[in-house]
């Protein structure tokens, strides 16, 4: 969050409280599913803040789009929705699972927190928000992939820890795949994000998508796998 | 040569008139020089106060220590005792109790010494900052003690270091400029930083550097000098006039308006002087036919007139001097708390020197057409015959050019744009021709009127009675309390829009992200009234079919389309909000999904009701038509949305609430306790202090401004009496003729009540008609803010006007009833 807001944005800040404030989606994932070509094999929707959603960056370089056309490329017809929302936290993801599921996902690749980490709520409530959330999503035979994240170390060690140590422990007992770091080689380097310290940029961007990427392909082969078994 | 005695008589001969031209040359005196002197200490007590929101002259903001060749030149620049200079790092952290459970979210600020180089930090004990805020130490907000149990002696645990509780934070001068916080404040000495461990790879901080000049003239040139050594565009460097903030564009247009509303005092002035000069020379007239009857030619009495006005200008600049000096004196007083003790409200002597030129220009300026006209009373003049010739001759337009070229150079030199400045004189120019143009209208209107009643119609007849000033009474009378009623209702809106935009009863603590399954518990604990806004995250997509170019749209300076937006959905306008374009929030008739714009997204992209917007909500595409065009009143920090949806597009999306409550300052560390324990999803934003230290200063402009816009107030008065005593002579007259032919005193009285009653409504009206346009003007397109009419007290305005143009009418009757006819017919024979 930019603590030097100009006054004259005076409420905006207040609201858009924002590891998340404002970015551009790179697809219309409900226009498309509207007229969705047969083609797909299946659908990836990717939950989470403004990492997800691409805050700060031109459409086509947020993780998703890059990670559709990556899968693309190597011949897996997959299409990736962005249903990433700037500032939300894990709290307001919880609360639109309806909403996600709307779009009939395969695959979610679960990236929150991260806002509830900025703003120093307690690890326990991220913990139960997030294993609630799985519960639902594999209740409908979605399968998700939990994106872990680590806290700025200016927050103090003690809480740095507990923070990280939400996302293995949810993944082990739901028996998700899991991230180790979303923002692995990205966080921290000022060289591959934007000037708020925390937003990758484009070429942040690339990385993510080099990280995510096996562990989706790792979720899209189970996924098929169950398919073709039943 | 001159005839000393003939100045003398004319001067002693109309003594109330010359009290009124003294008074007037003595208040555009008064203005000038307080604009001068006074203002520059206005000037810099707004500045003081913008450089304490800032606690420097520049900062050096980055998100990371800075680079070395801008480390390097802040040191040498140091060094050369050209500035000092202050690091602070500002980050939050989650610091915990030495003793038992409890942790909390804090917006640390690790400051070295000479923090802050302007303003105050209020402690509790009313120590010295320096002196508390020693190794090991710790200032914090009382919030966090009561959000922890903890007392002042208490210890703390922060990264890896335990520091100990000194004092309590009462007021922090920057914490506007930073007010958004999500947790309370707390000062860490600089030498606590290393063992902290909370900075570096991996953390993040905003990394400020804090400087004050030694030389306040070298302020851009050391801003340019550090700009050029940051060669990053990571480094942001501000300085405290350049930051961009909502408070800065309240301290321009302020001082824009002190600017304006002093030229206008002196135009008002002016005006006074014109017509008190009409007033003595229509007195004189006879005596001047007798003159030129006797072979005097125009230049001999022009001149003679000349040296009157000149005699009683030079007493009304002395006047407004030692008026001014004693002003000076009183005004400490006058603003006690308001300007700084150590401010200097000396007199300059270059203030002292511009004022009087300008003042002699204004006489000679306003005193040119009385006077020019002097040529034209005709020696037949002695038989009261005199004839008005046409009032626009081409010398009548030269001296009218030159005054209005004499303004155009007072608004350049007062405001320096020539853009506004040409506006300015435009404006005026028009003012004039509108008030005339109305002024014969309702005149000629009037005079077709027979009323029954007696003395109305003696009063409507004696309107019109030849000779008389009417005309020019009723154009300078409007033309000058439409000045002054745009004053105030420009004052108003100031007012209305900044200084009440922090009303004693405003919301001070804000809760966001509170679930929608959440609300009841949550408005049950929290147990105030309180507001809630539903928020959805949207995109704004394209406009009437048009994709929104983010590219382009960023590359804007001000807010832009191609960010996330926080829609919301309701029915009603909020209570500051007014809608500016389309009939109602949303229409009834329209079968499609609807939308409320605020006209901040008609700047940012062209846009009208009727058209269409596609937003994405959360993957879902809505395109809904612009029902309405909202705008704000005021400018405070109440909530306020871009779009606003009916409830049936996005009640059904997924959204957070955000809740705004007013809450007593005492009151807030346990409701924030109860919420935080029963919601720990919701975070709370506190601006209570934020809120309290734009109320001081807020209130405190406003007297400021309240003080210069009396003196186009009393201009304004001095203008009603010269325009009354401009009539004196007619009716003096009149009583004679009525007291002869049999009427009472009382019958008098009505008729000339009755005739200034009709002078000072038809003027209070016209003014009224022309100032709501004006002001309406100024505030929307000058000063950038909404208009509001303030019906009301427009109404009591032209009363309170009329009232004073009666009162002021009556009371130079009086005397006039307290003469015999027969003196005055005798006088007459004498002549």
């Amino acid at each position: 969050m930019t603590k030097t807001t100009p006054l004259s944005r005076l409420l905006l800040p207040l609201l858009a409280i924002s590891l998340l404030a404002g970015c551009q989606k790179e697809k219309e994932p409900a226009a498309e599913l509207a007229v969705a070509p047969p083609a797909y094999q299946g659908t990836v929707v990717a939950v989470g803040d403004s990492l997800t959603a691409g805050y700060g960056v031109p459409e086509g370089d947020a993780y998703p789009a890059r990670l559709e056309a990556k899968l693309n490329q190597a011949g897996y017809r997959w299409r990736v929705v962005n249903a990433g929302i700037s500032g939300e936290t894990s709290s307001g993801a919880l609360s639109r699972i309806d909403w996600i599921l709307r779009l009939k996902p395969d695959i979610v690749i679960l990236e929150t927190g991260a806002n509830d980490g900025l703003r120093g709520v307690d690890p326990q409530l991220t913990r139960q928000n997030i294993d609630r959330m799985a519960a639902e999503l594999q209740a409908k035979d979605v399968l998700v992939v939990l994106a872990g994240m680590q806290m700025m170390r200016n927050l103090g060690s003690d809480y740095v820890e507990r923070f990280a140590a939400i996302y293995p422990a949810v993944a082990e007992k739901r028996h998700l795949i899991l991230i180790p770091f979303f923002l692995a080689n990205v966080a921290g380097d000022a060289a591959l994000n934007q000037a708020d310290g925390i937003h990758p940029l484009a070429q942040g961007y690339r990385i993510v998508v080099e990280t995510v990427y096996p562990y989706l392909i790792q979720a899209i082969k189970r996924k098929t796998a169950g398919k073709q078994g039943r | 040569m001159l005839n000393l005695r003939f100045i003398g008589r004319q001067i002693t001969g109309a003594k109330r008139q010359c009290v009124v031209f003294v008074l007037c040359v003595a208040l555009s005196m008064v203005t000038l020089v307080s604009l001068g002197s006074f203002s520059r200490s206005v000037q810099s007590s707004l500045l003081r106060d913008a450089r304490a929101l800032h606690a420097a002259d520049l900062i050096v903001h980055a998100h990371a220590p800075l680079p070395a060749p801008l480390q390097g030149r802040i040191a040498s620049l140091a060094g050369q005792g050209e500035l000092l200079s202050a690091r602070y790092w500002d980050f939050y952290s989650v610091v915990q109790k030495a003793t038992g459970e409890g942790t909390l979210l804090c917006d640390l600020k690790v400051v070295e010494p000479g923090y802050p180089f302007y303003g105050q930090l209020l402690l509790a004990s009313g120590r010295p900052f320096s002196q508390v805020l020693t190794p090991g130490s710790l200032v914090v907000e009382q919030a966090l003690l009561d959000r922890l149990r903890l007392r002042v002696g208490d210890a703390l645990r922060v990264g890896n270091a335990t520091l100990t509780i000194k004092d309590v934070l009462l007021q922090e001068p920057d914490r506007p400029v930073n007010f958004f916080a999500l947790g309370p404040r707390v000062f860490i000495p600089a030498s606590d930083l290393t063992s902290l461990g909370l900075l570096g790879r991996g953390s993040r901080a905003d990394y400020v550097t804090l400087i004050k000049v030694a030389h306040p003239d070298r302020l851009q040139a050391l801003l340019s000098a550090l700009r050029g050594a940051a060669g990053d565009s990571r480094v942001r460097i501000e300085s405290y006039r350049s930051a961009d903030s909502r408070v800065k564009r309240f301290f321009d247009n302020l001082l824009f308006f002190l600017n304006l509303s002093g030229i206008f005092t002196l135009l008002l002035a002016g005006f006074g002087i014109q017509s008190t000069l009409f007033a003595l020379l229509k007195e004189q007239e006879r005596t001047i036919a007798v003159m030129k009857a006797l072979g005097a030619r125009s230049r001999f009495i022009i001149g003679h007139f000349l040296a009157v006005t000149l005699v009683l200008g030079l007493l009304g600049t002395l006047a407004g001097l030692s008026a001014s000096l004693a002003l000076q004196g009183l005004l400490p007083w006058l603003f006690r708390g308001l300007i700084p003790a150590r401010v200097t409200l000396g007199v300059s002597g270059w203030a002292v020197a511009e004022a009087a030129l300008i003042g002699l220009l204004v006489v000679l300026l306003f005193t040119a057409l009385p006077l020019y006209r002097l040529k034209e009373v005709k020696p037949r003049a002695i038989f009261g015959k005199e004839e008005s010739g046409g009032f626009w001759s081409r010398s009548t337009w030269v001296i009218a050019g030159t005054g209005a070229l004499f303004f155009l150079a007072m608004v350049l030199v007062r405001i320096k744009d020539l853009k506004t400045g040409s506006y300015f004189v435009l404006a005026l120019a028009l003012l004039i021709l509108v008030a005339y143009l109305l002024a014969v209208g309702v005149l000629r209107f009037l005079k077709g009127r027979q009323p029954k009643n007696l003395p109305l119609r003696q009063a409507l007849k004696g309107l019109f009675r030849p000779a008389n000033a009417s005309r020019s009474i009723v154009v300078t009378l409007s033309a000058a309390l439409a000045v002054i009623f745009a004053i105030t209702l420009v004052e108003r809106n100031l007012d209305a829009s900044f200084i009440e935009s922090f009303p004693p009863g405003a919301p001070n603590v804000f809760f966001i992200d509170i679930q929608p399954a959440q609300k009841a518990a949550f408005a049950a604990s929290l147990a105030v009234k309180a507001d809630y806004y539903p928020i959805v995250r949207g995109t704004v997509s394209a406009v009437n079919g048009q994709p929104v170019d983010a590219e382009k749209e960023r590359e804007s300076r001000g807010d832009n389309l191609a960010r996330e937006f926080n829609l919301t959905y309701r029915h009603d306008l909020l209570a500051d909000e007014r809608i500016v374009s389309g009939k109602t929030l949303f229409r009834r008739d329209w079968p499609q999904e609807q939308v409320s714009v605020l006209d901040t997204v008609v700047k940012m992209h062209k846009m009208q009701v009727g058209d269409f917007i596609s937003f994405r909500v959360q993957g879902v595409p809505i395109r809904a038509r612009i029902a309405s065009v909202r705008t704000r009143t005021s400018s405070g920090l109440a909530p306020y949305f871009y779009f606003v949806f009916p409830d049936s597009v996005l009640a059904d999306a997924p959204q957070t609430l955000f809740c705004a409550a007013r809450i007593d300052k005492r009151q807030i560390g346990a409701v924030q306790n109860r919420i935080v324990a029963g919601f720990p999803n919701v975070s709370v934003i506190d601006l209570t202090q934020t809120m309290t230290l734009f109320g001081q200063i807020m209130e405190r402009l406003s007297t400021i401004v309240r003080f210069f816009t009396s003196f186009s107030i009393a201009a304004g008065v001095l203008i009603v009496v010269s325009s009354v005593f401009a009539t004196r002579y007619a009716r003096l007259q009149e009583a004679v003729y009525f007291t002869i032919l049999g009427a009472r005193r009382r019958f008098v009285l009505a008729v000339f009540a009755a005739e200034n009653l009709v002078l000072g409504a038809v003027s209070g009206v016209i003014a009224l008609v022309i100032s709501q346009i004006g002001s309406l003007v100024i505030c929307r397109q000058g000063l950038d803010m909404s208009y509001r009419a303030y019906p009301g007290q427009s109404l009591l305005l032209v009363l309170a006007t009329t009232l004073l143009v009666v009162c002021v009418g009556m009371a130079a009757s009086f005397s006039i009833l307290r003469q015999k006819p027969v003196t005055f017919l005798r006088e007459q024979a004498d002549e």
